[in-house]
């Protein structure tokens, strides 16, 4: 079983961690320099994960628990007009970046407005595409209540941020974090750091649930060794956008165009199998510059393969 | 800036509130502001804000915000409200070129050669900029769908009436009566 955990220290001697890292067969998840600081979000057999914490601690790092490491999260707003940026969506965002998770921003074309507020389907597609969302909304109850309309559609998990609570909507969102509202300032006091805690474990809960389902039925090869065999292809190694590889909860976003490398990540091999057999490999909604790849579960290619004999 | 809310729900009360403050002091507005009172009904939608200013947005000249003193070819200007220098400079280097206009320390300029009368009539901020900013303010700070406005302005009284789609004759009255209740405490207006 994968575990994952977090690297935070200086450059100095990081290059005997990568080392261990691929000896123990772990995968760098994410790494991130900033002058002589380092942070490494790492995957590694449990079993390794007590040697590796101590390498970590001889080289003068610590370790730090990332509860939402290896998750892509949407982090939504009713616009990304200044009404509502940059609190505190960004400041949600920042508290879910530092628990490990990736997070994406997203403001909606017509969001605005209690009577007038609307989500479009390609806007639901996009939402889908990620582990889950935590939608920030305002002040008022009615306004609330009436724009979980908005919600009630989505397939992927949703936090519910907002400032009052809501009542008679309940079915709408998987957990509520109230008492934050719309805002004009950082979020830096006492209360509302520790409301943005709140949120955080708040999506941690909701994504164990999924991850109990996961464990049910497991994927047919665990994320993290997907992208340990695609991350030596050139157009991926090359590419320049931020985190080329994004590990999901049951696979993965690869920002390269679909069109162009579809036929490759078909037919690339794991343990013995076309990964196009044991995978959704599909573009993304927002453009097809990126591919989701989303894996089968074990008993889901059993059944197919017993369909074909 | 003292504030009144009336509205009927408890946590966007205190919010808005807050709001309206840190959007103020954001943009530097909250000293020109008196009094405000936010009027909020998110069930109807409506949304009224009436802010009486400390002072009229008239026309401002050199005279009214900095000391003007002249003595045989010179001026000497010393600036009283800093946040009108850059003003005075853009207009004094306009005006003179920036050879005869000498900044000796943040708040002492001297021009060579200007008459007190020429700057007591060049006009170096516009009651309708200052009109034009405020009003974005509010803006800003009410609720982002609400965008049907109407706007009470006179004299340092501004009222902001809003809602969402149809602007009703009764959510008019209902803001006259506010814009009319904030009017009856300024003096000599």
């Amino acid at each position: 079983m994968f575990e994952v955990m977090m690297y935070d220290g200086g450059i100095y001697r990081s290059d005997e961690l990568f080392e261990m890292i691929e000896d123990v067969g772990g995968v760098v998840l994410q790494k991130n320099r900033s002058s002589q600081m380092l942070t490494v979000i790492m995957s590694v057999p449990g079993e390794d994960r007590e040697e590796i914490s101590k390498l970590c601690r001889d080289i003068g790092g610590e370790v730090k628990e990332v509860p939402l490491a290896g998750t892509e999260i949407a982090v939504v707003g009713p616009t990304l007009g200044r009404h509502h940026m940059p609190h505190p969506i960004c400041d949600v965002a920042e508290i879910l970046r530092r628990a490990g998770a990736v997070t994406v921003v997203m403001g909606l074309a017509r969001g605005r407005g209690k009577n007038t507020s609307q989500i479009s389907a390609v806007e639901k597609g996009i939402i889908d595409e990620y582990d889950a969302c935590v939608v920030c909304l305002g002040n008022f109850k009615p306004c609330v209540e009436k724009k979980t309309d908005l919600i009630k559609d989505l397939h992927v998990p949703v936090v519910l941020v907002s400032g009052p609570k809501p009542e008679g909507v309940e079915d709408t969102y998987d957990a509520l974090v109230t008492g934050v509202g719309r805002k004009a300032a950082r979020m830096k006091s006492p209360e509302e750091r520790a409301k943005l805690d709140e949120i955080a474990d708040t999506l941690e809960e909701v994504l164990k649930d999924r991850k109990l389902s996961i464990e049910e039925d497991p994927l047919f090869v665990h994320p993290a060794e997907v992208k340990q065999i695609l991350q030596e292809y050139e157009p991926i190694d090359m590419c320049l956008r931020p985190s080329p590889m994004v590990l999901h909860l049951d696979g993965l976003r690869i920002k390269i165009p679909y069109n162009e490398h579809r036929e490759y990540l078909e037919n690339v091999m794991v343990y013995g199998r076309k990964l196009g057999e044991v995978a959704y490999i599909e573009p993304s909604r927002i453009d097809d510059s990126s591919v989701i790849i989303r894996i089968k579960t074990r008993s889901q290619v059993e059944y197919e393969d017993s369909q074909k004999q | 800036m003292e504030i009144e809310v009336m509205g009927d729900d408890p946590f966007g009360d205190a919010a808005y509130q807050k709001l309206f403050e840190d959007t103020m002091s954001d943009l530097n507005k909250a000293v020109l502001i008196d009094r405000a009172k936010l009027v909020l009904r998110p069930a109807t939608p409506l949304f009224i804000f009436s802010l009486v200013l400390k002072a009229d947005p008239g026309n401002k000249t050199v005279v009214d915000v900095a000391n003007v003193r002249e003595e045989s070819n010179m001026t000497y200007i010393t600036i009283t409200q800093e946040r009108y220098a850059p003003d005075i400079l853009r207009a004094l280097w306009t005006t003179y070129g920036r050879n005869r206009v000498v900044q000796q320390t943040r708040f002492d300029i001297e021009v060579a050669n200007a008459k007190i009368s020429e700057l007591q009539n060049m006009i170096i901020a516009s009651g309708e900029q200052d009109l034009r900013e405020i009003m974005g303010a509010v803006w800003r700070s009410m609720p982002e769908g609400i965008k049907n406005r109407r706007t009470l302005i006179d004299g340092g009284v501004i009222t902001v009436i809003a809602t969402e789609e149809l602007m009703r004759p009764e959510m008019m009255e209902e803001g006259r009566k506010v814009h009319e209740s904030m009017l009856g405490g300024v003096a000599g207006v």
